[in-house]
């Protein structure tokens, strides 16, 4: 599956958007994680918390291609990204295992994936780039990540930028 | 006036590790401490709180790799409800993993905030372990660098620290299973259930 999610409406062509499930973050009912271990020791693999969450983050999990669009902010993913991620955590498991010598979280039924993240904003600096970078590289390791590429742009650049990620999804 | 106020933004504060952690701060620091919860209603009140305080401390811990939505959206405030003066911002952060560089990208954020907004940046602690620590002999290491945080931060001798259990990984991986383990056990779930690789069921 292809997948994206985005923290604010994205207008696609038909053509280009066929065959990928869309989110539009911005639309949905997503509470913020409260830390409570349910999905890890509860109710394992499901989220105690029963909004619109529990509908993206079994997608997340199937897609071997996601593209996730974000406003950037003090150089991470801003509010409506960074709430849903943070509730994705059902798809990993409590236990650690060593990646690349380090400790992380065993995943559930996760596909590999190849990622793109769109983050935008006005004037992004190089500072903040920077920063954006550190943490996708984080994510590849703790989301299974097998290749990530992120795309810096203005928010008018954001349609054009998805396009040409759909585009090369097509080999896939 | 040289006094330090705490914030905990963690999502589950009154009864986090970042709270012991807070704690175990106000305990060791030879100056004046206050401490708040963020919680999603009260960011104004902390805002207008930050006034006159020497030093803010954020107590947190590691979320998807970066700095929990709740302190992303107080910050978010605190950027639109600046302090009349701004204090020097030090940052206290823990995380799941055993390698406390695991946090340096939570710590270059606040640093980012602090460059973006005019704050000065001070100390970090990063704290590795994981979720067991407190639980464990180890805990006597990190409240040494607690203190040693309170220290630099009283001091104005700002420093980046960092601390763990000293334990291999391959046995930090052993003891985190029996620890979660028992924590799935008090709700009747066995390690078999924990590890199913079914999201919702399916």
């Amino acid at each position: 599956m292809k997948l994206i999610l985005s923290d604010r409406p994205l207008k696609l062509s038909a053509a280009e958007a066929d065959g990928v499930k869309y989110f539009d973050l911005s639309e949905l009912k997503i509470a913020g994680c409260t830390g409570c271990f349910g999905c890890w020791t509860k109710t394992p693999g499901r989220c105690v918390i029963r909004d619109d969450a529990v509908n993206v983050y079994p997608a997340i999990a199937e897609s071997s291609c996601v593209l996730y669009i974000s406003r950037i902010k003090y150089g991470g993913y801003d509010t409506v990204m960074k709430t849903l991620l943070e509730r994705a955590i059902p798809i990993q498991t409590a236990f650690i295992r060593l990646l690349d010598g380090e400790t992380h979280h065993y995943q559930r039924a996760v596909a590999p994936k190849k990622a793109h993240v769109i983050a935008y904003g006005d004037n992004i600096c190089a500072d903040e780039k920077a920063v954006f970078s550190r943490l996708v590289a984080r994510n590849a390791k703790n989301m299974n990540f097998e290749s990530y590429r992120i795309i810096f742009t203005e928010e008018s650049g954001i349609e054009s930028a998805a396009e040409e990620v759909l585009k090369k999804w097509r080999k896939y | 006036m040289a006094e330090i106020l705490i914030f905990n933004a963690s999502p589950r504060a009154p009864r986090s590790n970042s709270r012991l952690y807070a704690e175990i701060f106000t305990k060791v620091c030879r100056i004046k401490t206050e401490y708040f919860n963020i919680t999603k209603t009260n960011h104004i009140e902390l805002c207008g709180k930050v006034n006159g305080f020497s030093d803010l401390l954020f107590v947190f811990p590691l979320y998807a790799d970066g700095i929990p939505a709740t302190l992303l959206n107080f910050l978010k405030s605190l950027e639109t409800n600046p302090p009349g003066e701004k204090p020097v911002i030090s940052v206290l952060v823990n995380c799941g993993f055993l390698e406390p560089s695991q946090n340096d990208t939570a710590v270059e954020m606040i640093r980012l905030f602090c460059r973006q907004n005019g704050y000065r940046f001070g100390s970090a602690l990063e704290i590795g372990g994981g979720e067991a620590l407190p639980a464990t002999p180890f805990m006597r290491l990190t409240a040494r660098k607690i203190k040693k945080l309170a220290e630099c931060i009283t001091a104005g001798k700002h420093r980046i620290l960092h601390t763990t259990m000293p334990l291999p990984k391959r046995l930090f991986v052993k003891a985190s299973v029996s620890y979660w383990v028992n924590y799935g056990k008090k709700s009747g779930i066995s390690e078999e259930e924990m590890r199913t690789l079914r999201i919702e069921g399916k």
